[in-house]
């Protein structure tokens, strides 16, 4: 199978790399930005495509891979589905819940798998707490806090500070979260979302929602552009028999390097695995497309995604509590 | 030397407190009262004071303050009695579980000339006071939002019997923050709203355990707070108290009581951490003495002790209309 990268950027490269690693070829790109296309066709030593349309079409092109800004995923999704494309998607699947409900519709009705990028199911830290959960070892759950973010992201002409194009760090960011939750918990009762959209402050975000589940359990979800450096991500599960605590400034290895004194000092923290949460998400992609077998993430769980997403922006626009 | 009595040891923090009057040299803890006479009574021997039954006998004490530490719906009659006998008075938090006692409180302070403060040890703890100037100098820039944690350990006995105490840990846990944020900037709380709930202790008692608030202080700045009794038996310490304050300039963090050492210790099974920080109730108890002298109210008023009750009072209030609520303040 061959695989055609919509959106160069940071995320396309990482999929190029997943899809390679599994013996799939890349073939095709395209980037708004030629420039950016260019050099990923050199890496990736694929094609560049005179249009994304091209791209979708294209008959050596199996699998489609939309990683652009999220306001272009509808079209792309809704061409390639007609196509009868298998498609990865990255989060959050639409802008907007209209587009993402006509996209479940549409992919229900196609021989192509559409696949939804809600990485977070695939971690590692994150199946190790949905498994401690299960386990029991903290008993019945009643409480999660769940913290994300860091500095605000760089994207093609500064489009996630377009808050009308990302939805801000609620809608781009938190979304992992909002997944991740009704994954483990079930479905969204009612939200209540601040946040700083309203204060039209870029690229500064910060967001803070109240979200409580239909079976009980409470939550706090913290999501921020608004860091210097860094990105952290924390989580607190409490239950009536224990807590479980994840930080992600724990980790195995530390690095610093000396940099010439012009550059930027950014450490990443890194927690090495053998495979990568984007490489189990491109072997469930890969399997259900060969074998059939179902993946832990589907085309409704980006709908429902972006429906709680949606809610958390009404609720932080009224300034009150939003029922699902 | 000045002299000080302490009523109630219903509240854990009278031992620290007690513990406190002893360090301080110009301090004499004179005289323990308390309704449970079997706990006063441990309490004198242990604190090397005298134990006094009659509350009467206590009152006529040459004592200079009382520090009141019983359950939060007996403050108001004990705080009322203190003013009347014209001691100064050091009140645990909450003030009161209701507004209209809190305010009455604070009056009766008034009218009788006596110096009423809060329990609120937190406004002593360096790292704090290290994130006021960095929030006063305004080199965070302009906050636009902070979110907040007071988790702890469910104490037990009578802070979840809401006739006792008013409410959970709700309750309990958000006065503190509330106190920190407006002594901070200077600013008030305008609205809130408030999901809270049973979440970890079904079947061990009824009222709240978990508080999740989100507020609006003056100037739209966006306030999530965490008030609870999350903090399972096994926990290292008891809770936290933690802000995160963003700015336009920069983004602060603080861990209140994060000075620490992991201890490993097989004789209780589990991972303590041991603090190595400044007692800030120390601080407290010591800023309670030199009000003494000056004659002046403690730095946390009555007052402020109002303001943070009010916040509280209609946190409830919301999560019982399930909306976010304004919150009204009461002259004083």
């Amino acid at each position: 199978m061959n695989v055609g990268i919509l959106g160069c950027g940071t995320m396309g490269r990482i999929h190029a790399k997943c899809a390679e690693k599994y013996g799939l070829k890349i073939v095709r790109c395209y980037d708004e930005i030629a420039k950016v296309g260019k050099s990923f066709s050199k890496e990736f030593r694929a094609k560049v495509s005179d249009s994304w349309e091209e791209l979708i079409d294209d008959k050596d092109v199996d699998i489609v891979v939309i990683a652009t800004p999220t306001p272009y995923h509808y079209p792309a999704l809704e061409r390639a589905i007609k196509k009868e494309k298998h498609v990865f998607c990255e989060k959050p699947l639409c802008r907007t819940l209209e587009e993402s409900r006509k996209i479940v519709q549409k992919a229900e009705n196609s021989t192509g798998k559409v696949f939804v990028g809600h990485v977070v199911r695939y971690f590692h830290e994150f199946e190790a707490i949905k498994d401690q959960i299960l386990q029991g070892k903290i008993g019945e759950v009643g409480f999660v806090k769940m913290y994300r973010g860091g500095a605000s992201p760089k994207g093609t002409k500064n489009w996630f500070q377009d808050f009308e194009k990302s939805g801000g760090v609620t809608f781009d960011c938190m979304i992992h979260d909002f997944d991740w939750l009704r994954y483990v918990f079930g479905e969204v009762d009612y939200v209540f979302c601040q946040n700083l959209i309203g204060a039209n402050r870029p690229p500064l975000d910060y967001s803070q929602v109240t979200i409580r589940m239909k079976n009980g359990v409470l939550g706090l979800v913290i999501g921020t552009w608004a860091h210097a450096v860094g990105f952290r991500v924390k989580v607190e599960v409490c239950g009536s028999g224990g807590l479980i605590y994840y930080d992600n400034m724990e980790g195995p290895i530390d690095v610093q390097l000396r940099k010439a004194e012009s550059a930027q000092g950014t450490i990443v923290p890194e927690s090495p695995v053998r495979y990568t949460p984007y490489e189990k998400e491109w072997k469930e992609f890969i399997d259900w497309i060969e074998k059939d077998k179902i993946p832990r993430v589907n085309v409704y769980d980006g709908l429902k995604a972006v429906e709680i997403a949606t809610a958390c922006l009404k609720s932080a626009e009224l300034k009150q509590r939003v029922k699902l | 030397m000045i002299k000080i009595g302490i009523m109630s040891f219903a509240h854990l923090h009278a031992y620290s407190y007690a513990h406190c009057c002893n360090s301080i040299p110009e301090v004499e803890l004179t005289a323990i009262w308390d309704d449970n006479k079997e706990r006063g009574k441990d309490a004198s021997e242990k604190y090397n004071t005298k134990f006094v039954e009659s509350l009467d006998d206590f009152l006529s004490l040459p004592l200079d303050g009382v520090i009141i530490t019983s359950e939060n719906g007996n403050h108001k009659w004990m705080v009322e009695k203190c003013a009347e006998a014209g001691k100064w008075i050091l009140c645990e938090k909450p003030l009161a579980t209701t507004i209209e006692d809190a305010v009455s409180m604070v009056r009766t302070c008034k009218k009788a000339g006596v110096g009423l403060g809060i329990a609120f040890p937190c406004r002593f703890i360096p790292a704090i006071e290290r994130a006021k100037d960095y929030v006063c100098s305004g080199k965070l820039g302009q906050v636009l939002a902070i979110s907040c944690t007071n988790n702890g350990t469910y104490p037990g006995g009578w802070f979840s019997e809401v006739n006792l105490s008013g409410g959970g840990a709700t309750m309990d846990h958000t006065v503190h923050v509330v106190d920190l944020l407006r002594w901070m900037f200077g600013k008030e709380f305008e609205w809130v709203y408030c999901d809270l709930g049973n979440q970890v202790h079904k079947g061990v008692f009824d009222t709240d355990d978990i508080g999740v608030l989100q507020l609006e202080l003056e100037d739209n700045i966006q306030v999530s707070h965490i008030a609870s009794w999350s903090r399972p038996k096994s926990f290292p310490t008891w809770g936290d108290v933690t802000m995160e304050i963003v700015g336009t300039k920069g983004v602060l963090y603080v861990d209140a009581f994060n000075q620490k050492l992991n201890v490993y210790s097989d004789a209780v099974m589990k991972a303590e951490w041991a603090f190595w920080g400044d007692n800030p109730d120390l601080a407290l108890i010591e800023d309670f003495v030199s009000s003494i002298k000056e004659k002046r109210d403690p730095l946390s008023t009555g007052v402020d002790g109002v303001r943070s009750v009010e916040v509280t009072v209609y946190a409830y209030e919301s999560a019982k209309t399930q909306k976010r609520v304004k919150i009204k303040r009461t002259k004083i």
